[in-house]
């Protein structure tokens, strides 16, 4: 059965499109009745990058980035040992190419993009060009334990259209001979397994819709205006790296970037119930962002900055004077490089998926695009506190420790992204 | 209180204990909030972590608990530390559940941020996770309730410490067994201050001279007082010996206290130690005015070394 096919009626769709999908099915099909018209692509058109979406999708009126709506990650498991053949290179392109034929490159279309993980590295006896940082997945914090993501790829779907996401997937899966009026001719799933499937959503109005998950307090907390479940706006313009400069520039993986996505687990009742918004925005952001009253409602009131490089050096006086640090603040520390530039590229979105069961809890999916791996580890690590437990016994390993307390990491992988000419089963050293 | 089950996994061992939902207060700082009993909440969830080698209960680890029934996710928190009367120092919260049944918590602790001297160094390195079953039956609760009123006696001084055979308690060391020489003790707000001062400074601490070592226990059960913020001046005739912060360290012998190494101590000399921060513990009924607390701070204290 085809559950996007809307000449079912309603309740059938609805039924098929959860059995197919789970949350973001179920969106697409709200999302039906006004359908317009999805822009098709050209496999010319596009852009050298597979992580350049700036360019292509919205902005808000401060020029912040507006992510894709709706993204669905394809964990997969190539079924030859060994070196890919030939035969997988050439399924993979086909079944790459017709993703690139059936949609616009746009937040109207499809942003999608496949990186590879240190173990599909493993299956070659070269190993990657010294400037490529793409060490296997570890613990980055001393009170986590997550399981690794190591599968071989990662495919990562992304529009502002849940039936896009939904139906490039059942492409891939072959489950489709024809998408968005172009005929799909070959199948992923011909060549790999898809291991585990992962969705989620992210702007104004989606956290609100889902917030019946488990892990928000019923008290139906979430702002409609937020686009996060934890209630504020984040990846202001001027907190992020620009795609030039996450993207490696020399060398055969030039124009690539390396990408670590984590699974948070979110537990926001204390968050919500316990706290104040000041208190909340002391811990999302610095207790001067709390004192200074600089946070108002999601906080779209603080344009393109959230200015929290002003308050970095405070940190070790904030923690002893209001006995609380803020996550910004913190991680903030080592998400500089010497100039001052921001060194990550961070595109997390919401999800409800529980990986492992079926039932709906509040959980982030957090990519997050970087040079180097190790950049993204110096955050993680600088977001601890792990100093600050030292300076007063206000802040504990997860207490009074920005969000610690409310997010539990139970999944980490780390990838690279090659440049467009390298996605299909690249070698550790392709030829430029 | 009953007992749920122990674990134990890489260098800890965990007890899960249960009682009906208690209100407690919250320290943050000076700042001390009451966390009544919400609708829903079911049970109070206990933990204590301790070493298997030593019986040393381990304040600090940072401990999160998730309650799954079924394979379903009932509820996941990071539980706070708190002290009460019969149980010294534990990690709670109150938890609503699914009814009546068979959950299974999962107990999980990070490392241990507080430093480590003697043996102790280099362990308690790892996060680490057990799971325990836990029974529960409103029944059985409500039985454990009409008992404790009963025992309720309103006698002065605290309830006297559970006895649990399965797991020890947070005492500290008797003052005859500290380690070094007891130079004094002094009282603040029911918390008690013995000082011992070491001839040299435990394996692991760094520095030239003899250590100073503050055990902070509860005035009437000995329960040790974790998360203390403390300064301490040492003088002698008016001259200034040492001025700075004791650290909170984790011995095998001394258990958990607060040290520092200073050039020497003599008899006449004081040490006036200053709480800058109360135990960050959250506070049973019973401990909520004591050490800090509703109080605000605790006062200081001066000791003259014998």
């Amino acid at each position: 059965m085809d559950p996007l096919d809307d000449n079912l009626p309603r309740r059938q769709v609805l039924k098929a499109a959860v059995a197919a999908g789970g949350v973001s099915a179920l969106s697409a099909c709200l999302d039906m009745a006004s359908s317009e018209p999805v822009p098709t692509g050209d496999p010319n058109a596009k852009p050298s990058r597979q992580h350049a979406w700036r360019e292509y999708i919205r902005h808000d009126e401060h020029g912040n980035s507006q992510l894709p709506k709706h993204q669905i990650l394809l964990y997969i498991i190539f079924d030859e040992d060994g070196q890919p053949s030939a035969d997988t290179r050439l399924i993979l392109e086909q079944a790459l190419t017709g993703l690139d034929r059936a949609y616009e490159w746009s937040h109207k279309g499809l942003l999608h993009s496949i990186a590879y993980s240190p173990s599909y590295f493993e299956r070659f006896d070269q190993s990657l060009p010294e400037n490529v940082d793409l060490p296997r997945p570890t613990a980055l914090s001393p009170f986590e334990s997550p399981t690794f993501d190591t599968q071989d790829a990662v495919i990562h779907l992304a529009s502002d259209r849940a039936d896009v996401v939904l139906e490039a997937e059942q492409a891939l899966r072959g489950e489709q001979d024809q998408v968005n009026g172009v005929s799909v001719e070959a199948r992923l799933t011909d060549v790999a397994t898809i291991d585990s499937r992962r969705t989620g959503f992210v702007g104004a109005g989606l956290p609100a819709q889902h917030q019946d998950a488990a892990g928000i307090p019923d008290s139906n907390p979430v702002p409609e205006a937020s686009p996060l479940f934890m209630g504020f706006e984040a990846g202001f313009k001027g907190n992020q790296a620009t795609e030039d400069y996450v993207t490696i520039q020399n060398g055969p993986f030039a124009g690539a970037t390396t990408k670590v996505i984590a699974n948070l687990r979110q537990r926001l009742d204390d968050w919500y119930d316990e706290q104040s918004f000041e208190e909340r925005v002391t811990e999302m952001f610095s207790p001067g962002h709390a004192d200074k009253g600089l946070v108002k409602g999601v906080g779209s009131n603080l344009g393109s900055d959230s200015g929290i490089d002003q308050f970095i050096g405070d940190i070790e006086s904030d923690a002893k004077a209001h006995n609380r640090v803020g996550h910004a603040q913190k991680a903030a520390r080592a998400n500089r490089d010497a100039d001052g530039n921001v060194k990550l590229l961070r595109r997390h979105f919401e999800s409800t998926d529980d990986i492992g069961s079926d039932q709906k809890v509040a959980s982030l999916h957090f990519p997050s695009l970087q040079r180097r791996i190790t950049d993204f580890e110096d955050v993680r690590r600088a977001m601890n506190g792990t100093d600050l437990t030292k300076v007063t016994p206000a802040i504990r390993q997860r207490v009074n420790n920005g969000i610690l307390e409310y997010i539990f990491v139970r999944r980490r992988g780390n990838f690279l992204v090659p440049p467009r000419r390298h996605r299909e089963v690249p070698t550790p050293q392709p030829e430029s | 209180m009953e007992m749920s089950g122990t674990g134990k996994q890489g260098d800890y061992a965990f007890g899960l204990m249960y009682s009906y939902a208690h209100r407690f207060w919250n320290v943050n700082g000076d700042s001390v909030s009451k966390t009544e009993i919400q609708n829903g909440d079911d049970v109070h969830l206990m933990a204590t972590v301790w070493d298997p080698e030593t019986m040393t209960v381990l304040p600090e680890t940072g401990l999160s608990v998730e309650i799954y029934r079924d394979d379903s996710l009932v509820s996941q928190e990071a539980i706070y530390p708190m002290l009460s009367q019969p149980m010294g120092f534990h990690y709670g919260a109150n938890f609503g559940l699914d009814g009546d049944g068979e959950y299974t918590v999962r107990l999980s602790v990070g490392a241990l941020p507080t430093r480590r001297s003697g043996a102790f160094q280099g362990r308690f390195s790892e996060p680490t996770t057990v799971e325990i079953p836990f029974e529960y039956s409103q029944q059985a609760k409500e039985e454990i309730m009409v008992k404790q009123m009963e025992d309720e006696s309103g006698t002065p001084g605290a309830v006297d410490p559970m006895k649990m055979e399965m797991m020890p308690s947070s005492t500290a060391p008797a003052e005859d067994d500290l380690p070094g020489r007891v130079i004094g003790s002094g009282m603040s707000n029911d918390a008690k201050f013995v000082v011992t001062v070491l001839d040299t400074p435990p394996a692991g601490i760094d520095g030239d001279g003899q250590y100073v070592a503050v055990s902070a226990r509860s005035r009437y059960n000995r329960m040790i007082l974790p998360a203390m913020g403390l300064e301490g001046t040492l003088s002698r005739g008016g001259e200034t010996v040492y001025e700075g912060e004791f650290v909170r360290t984790l011995d095998p012998d001394l258990n958990y206290h607060y040290g520092a190494v200073v050039t020497g101590v003599e008899p006449g000399d004081k040490l006036l130690l200053q709480t800058t921060v109360q135990p960050q513990t959250a506070r049973h009924e019973g401990y909520e005015t004591a050490f800090g607390g509703l109080m605000g701070g605790m006062e200081d204290v001066t000791i003259t070394a014998e």
